[in-house]
């Protein structure tokens, strides 16, 4: 992380909650147009700098939205935002947009990359709606992540797991001071999966602040040091786990994750 | 069969802009072309009406007055006529109406039935007493003479005044608004006092039992040549001249129509292809479904042309009929000259035949990339939401990013190129309306130019009309005598016979400095001297004749030594028609009583042309008709001007709809793209300036495609045009255009490209991610 993106994340920062708080979620409540319930009912919950969170949670629960009202890519029905010190609400489209590019990495379950551009391309957009050439970084960042070979190939030509890391690069190009991922190997086999997430794993250790919403317990404890359960728009379990790689049985436990079994 | 109707109605329902953007294009296309139908189909027929109805004669010939009137009653004979009328005595007659001069050949004749050119009156009564005048219709409309005006003669010294008692359509003459003298009669006893020594002369009708066709017209002409005294015919009009004088502003109308009705189904057609081919790409995952639920190949084709064919359909069932209903204006402006009255008629086989082509064109245009949804194997459909790209953007994203434009510009052109044959159908329609555009405004603006150097424009200030009664060197002392005058060109008008060519021509006697008035020559130069002569192309092309060639010309029964030294481009002698210029001092040794029919006076530079005009017209406000040299009549050129230009305006439209369509196909397919860069922090700003990018590439694209092709199609037309008055192009006609009209007309189409994108390019800007990402 570049000390220009650090000093901005914090600027704002409130006195109250310590020092290295990023993210706050006060109170939120969405209901989507036609939805009976909320998708999610009154949360609020906050994250740390440096750390790596999971979000956990049966089909419906809500960490989809959660992680989106995060990103800023949808407005909560009531309740306050803020990350950095930057409340999003006082955000209009264009500030929440620019918002995005310089503070966060977004990784979608389905890769989402554009598919005329090839990698390289795609990894270099976000940098590129800034105005930066970031060509020398982005070669560095495939490199890093293990996939300098495809850079000149179009996602179509890609196995999912090459296309997810290209995903990953394009997330991290702008140094950004969340990385956000929604079941980023949910549409990968259990192999690459695990291969994703070691990967993760390693720019978390490197110092990137993650949100990552998984439905597979045993990735999760893996690297997560703290994962949040979400049942029905309600954080139910928020464990902090004191070194990674416990048992996932124990955390299953603690997380209530057999109520939906 | 149920099962596709309902599948076509519901998917229609979704893509109500599109099914629009059909609607709207087939509707322009379809009212043109069947205008443009309507015409061809229906214009002859009222002359042809007419001619038959009135007994019309297939030729009139005028013969001067010494010949023997017994002797020309044993021509129709001479020639095989199965009937004639006359031989009428005739004379050139001016007259005052309204402060403004005119001259008609008035004619003697106490009956206006007979065995041949009839004439049929549609206002009044044929004249009954000696100081009664009938004129033509065609005539009265143009200049605003009505029934019960006194008319005073001003060619014959004792001045008499005639009563206007009635209207007449004489079928054989050519119609006033294009630009022939108009006849008008008197009854037997009221000719005499109309004539002064020498101007009588005789006119013969002849028809023959079958349509004679021009090679036999002119043996018939040789014929009576041979067997009377030379210079014994002095004019002569045949029925087929007469025709197509009559019909010369609808061909030029209907030519202009059956281009724009072309391109706008062309457009039309490259429109409708690219919606098929965009909604098969984008409803991929649909076509596998339908298919495993059973749809033969057959069937999804059939779903998606439907789709098409209904709003095809609906345009048709508006715009035949309202293109109909349009088209009778101008039919009906055809049979009111002829005094007919009009009948509106609709032809029902018509209409289908518009019908039929629409569906047609339509149904090829939407079944060509129907085809490709038919072929797809369901198992990979599925498995794809839309097509796979093709990979033609990335050359010009690196060209883009070489150039350091901003990214979201640089998507937006690899988008317009990301589909090859949309971007291509794209551009035709683009090129096709610029062309359009650029070619209509070239044809209106050189008709203008035209007709401004046919009335000397800028050359002359005013024309000054003399009666034969007047003495031309009174009229050029009193010309001389004003203050302002600093040029005076005056012009006989004189008929000179030359070997080879039936007609005598028509010739303008110059004296003064004629290279002023600025005639524009295609080839050569303008005379300089006794025996050169200027004619236009028609003449040099149907007496075998070069420049530099000489030949012998006849007048007043003396042989003049002639030569073509220029030719000049010419529309006054009308199609087929002939024309030659050149001086006083050629002609003047053969005809004594050469007298200038009028003058044409430069004044000097800031002189108040008004009070010239006035005071000139006082000194001699009998014998002298002054006017300000005007542009004269143009509602001709206007109409054809107004009727290019409009229909230039819906091919560009149609054009517009075309961008706007790929747009809206473009944006739908690509809302999860969008929505991709927006998470990745593409502002909506951005975003619009993505979509605005792609809209202005094609369009750009096409400009430059259309501003040589749209130049290069005005000249080919023009080209037609020149030719139809015997003409060669000349290069300054070429070059109607400016430099930066060139420019601007394509800027201009790319602005309009991108203001139409501003509604897809809002609708992609407004997206909600979320929404878009969860129905994936
Ligand atoms: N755009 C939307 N419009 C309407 N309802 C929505 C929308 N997005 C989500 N929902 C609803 O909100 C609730 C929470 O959805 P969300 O996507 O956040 O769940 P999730 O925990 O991410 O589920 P999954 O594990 O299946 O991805 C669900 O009931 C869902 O149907
Ligand atoms: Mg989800």
């Amino acid at each position: 992380m570049d000390g220009r993106t650090f000093f901005r994340a914090f600027r704002d920062r409130g006195g109250k909650s310590g020092v290295s708080e990023l993210v706050r979620l006060t109170d939120v409540t969405k209901v989507y147009q036609g939805g009976i319930t909320g998708a999610l009912n009154g949360v609020s919950v906050s994250v740390e700098k440096g750390e790596f969170t999971a979000i956990m949670g049966p089909s419906g629960s809500g960490k989809s939205t959660l992680l989106n009202m995060v990103a800023g890519l949808d407005r909560p029905t009531s309740g306050g935002v803020a990350v950095g010190g930057t409340d999003l609400g006082k955000l209009g489209e264009a500030g929440l947009a620019r918002f995005r590019r310089d503070h966060i990495g977004f990784v979608f379950q389905f890769f989402y990359l554009l598919p005329n551009l090839t990698a390289l391309e795609n990894v270099l957009i976000p940098a590129q709606l800034k105005g930066n050439a970031a060509t020398g970084r982005a070669r560095a960042l495939l490199e890093r992540l293990g996939i300098k070979d495809v850079e000149d190939k179009y996602p179509a030509r890609m196995s999912g797991g090459q296309q997810q890391r290209v995903a990953i690069a394009r997330a991290l190009i702008n140094n950004p001071t969340l990385l956000l991922a929604d079941e980023p190997t949910g549409a990968l086999d259990t192999h690459t999966g695990e291969q994703v997430m070691e990967l993760l794993g390693q720019v978390h250790r490197d110092g990137q602040t993650i949100l990552l919403v998984t439905h597979d317990a045993k990735l999760a404890t893996r690297h997560a040091a703290r994962v949040i359960s979400v049942m029905d728009g309600k954080i139910v379990d928020d464990a902090r786990l004191e070194s990674p790689e416990r048992a996932p049985s124990d955390v299953i436990r603690v997380r209530g994750e057999e109520v939906s079994r | 069969m149920k099962a596709v109707l309902l599948k076509a109605i519901r998917d229609l329902r979704r893509r109500r802009l599109q099914a629009a953007v059909v609607f709207v294009t087939t509707l322009l296309a379809v009212g043109t072309g069947t205008i443009a139908l309507t015409l061809i189909a229906q214009t002859s027929d009222p002359y042809q009406t007419a001619f038959e109805a009135q007994k019309g004669a297939h030729l009139v010939v005028d013969f001067d007055g010494r010949v023997d009137p017994g002797t020309l009653a044993g021509t129709p004979a001479l020639i095989g006529a199965s009937a004639f009328a006359g031989p009428y005595r005739a004379t050139d007659m001016q007259f005052q109406s309204g402060g403004h001069k005119y001259t008609v050949t008035a004619i003697a004749r106490d009956n206006p039935g007979g065995d041949v050119g009839q004439l049929r009156i549609t206002g009044g009564r044929w004249p009954s007493s000696g100081t009664e005048i009938a004129l033509t219709r065609s005539f009265v409309d143009l200049n605003h003479v009505v029934i019960g005006d006194k008319l005073k003669v001003l060619s014959v010294p004792q001045a008499p005044v005639l009563t206007v008692v009635g209207l007449v359509v004489d079928i054989d003459e050519l119609r006033a608004d294009v630009g022939g003298q108009q006849h008008a009669w008197v009854i037997e006893s009221a000719f005499a006092p109309l004539t002064t020594k020498n101007s009588t002369f005789y006119q013969m009708d002849y028809r023959f039992a079958s349509d004679p066709t021009s090679p036999q017209m002119q043996t018939y002409l040789d014929k009576l040549r041979a067997s009377l005294p030379p210079d014994s015919i002095t004019s002569s009009i045949s029925y087929i001249f007469a025709r197509t004088v009559f019909h010369i502003s609808t061909q030029i109308l209907i030519g202009v129509l059956v281009a724009f009705s072309v391109f706008a189904l062309a457009a039309t057609a490259a429109i409708v292809a690219n919606l098929v081919t965009g909604i098969v790409i984008s409803a991929y995952r649909e076509i596998g479904i339908m298919k495993a639920v059973g749809f033969t190949p057959a069937q999804v084709i059939g779903v998606f042309v439907l789709q098409i064919l209904v709003p095809t359909a609906a345009a048709c069932v508006i715009g035949i009929p309202a293109a109909m209903v349009l088209s009778q204006p101008l039919l009906a402006s055809n049979s009111q000259a002829l005094g007919l009255a009009y009948q509106a008629t609709y032809s029902p086989g018509l209409g289908l035949l518009a019908l039929a082509g629409a569906l047609v064109i339509v149904t090829v245009a939407a079944v060509i990339p129907a085809f490709r949804a038919g072929r797809l194997r369901p198992a990979i459909v599925i498995a794809n939401a839309s097509a796979p790209r093709g990979q033609s953007g990335r050359w010009i994203r690196t060209l883009a990013s070489l150039a350091r434009l901003p990214r979201p510009v640089v998507l937006g052109l690899g988008d317009a190129a990301a589909r090859p044959v949309r971007a291509i159908l794209t551009v035709l329609a683009v090129v096709l309306g610029v062309a359009t555009v650029i070619v209509a405004l070239g044809e209106t603006r050189t008709f203008n130019e035209i007709y401004s150097y046919e009335g000397h424009v800028g050359k002359v200030d005013v024309v000054v009309a003399k009666t034969p009664a007047f003495a031309d060197a009174d009229a050029t002392q009193l010309i001389d005598l004003q203050p302002e005058t600093t040029r005076v060109v005056a012009q006989a008008n004189t008929n000179i016979t030359a070997h080879g060519i039936a007609d005598p021509i028509n010739t303008l006697t110059f004296r003064g400095d004629s290279g002023a008035l600025g005639y524009l020559l295609t080839s050569g130069r303008w005379f300089s001297g006794p025996g050169e002569v200027v004619a236009n192309g028609g003449f040099v092309h149907d007496a075998h004749l070069n420049l530099g060639d000489t030949f012998t010309g006849t007048v007043n029964g003396a042989a003049l030594k002639l030569r073509i030294v220029g030719v000049v481009y010419d529309f006054t002698a009308g199609p087929g028609g002939h024309i030659m210029m050149l001086d006083w001092s050629t002609v003047a040794p053969a005809v004594p009583d050469l007298s200038p029919s009028s003058y044409m006076v430069t004044l000097k530079p800031g002189s108040n042309v008004g009070a010239y005009v006035k005071r000139l017209a006082a000194a001699q406000p009998d014998l002298l008709d002054v006017q300000a040299a005007s542009t004269g009549n143009t509602a001709f050129l206007s109409v054809i001007a107004a009727v290019l230009l409009g229909i230039a305006g819906l091919i560009a439209l149609i054009a517009v709809a075309g961008i706007f369509n790929t747009l809206l196909l473009t944006t739908r397919e690509r809302v999860r793209d969008t929505a991709t860069l927006k998470t990745l922090g593409m502002s909506p700003r951005q975003v619009i300036g993505m979509v605005a990018a792609s809209a202005g590439f094609l369009a750009l694209l096409g400009g430059l495609v259309a501003v040589p092709a749209g130049v290069e199609l005005y000249r080919l037309l023009f080209d037609q045009l020149s030719a139809l008055g015997g003409n060669v192009t000349p290069p300054v006609f070429y070059d109607v255009y400016a430099t930066w009209e060139l420019i601007a007309i394509p800027v201009a189409g790319v602005v309009v490209a991108i203001a139409a994108a501003m509604i897809p390019a809002r609708w992609a800007a407004r997206t909600n991610v979320v929404e878009v990402l969860h129905s994936e």
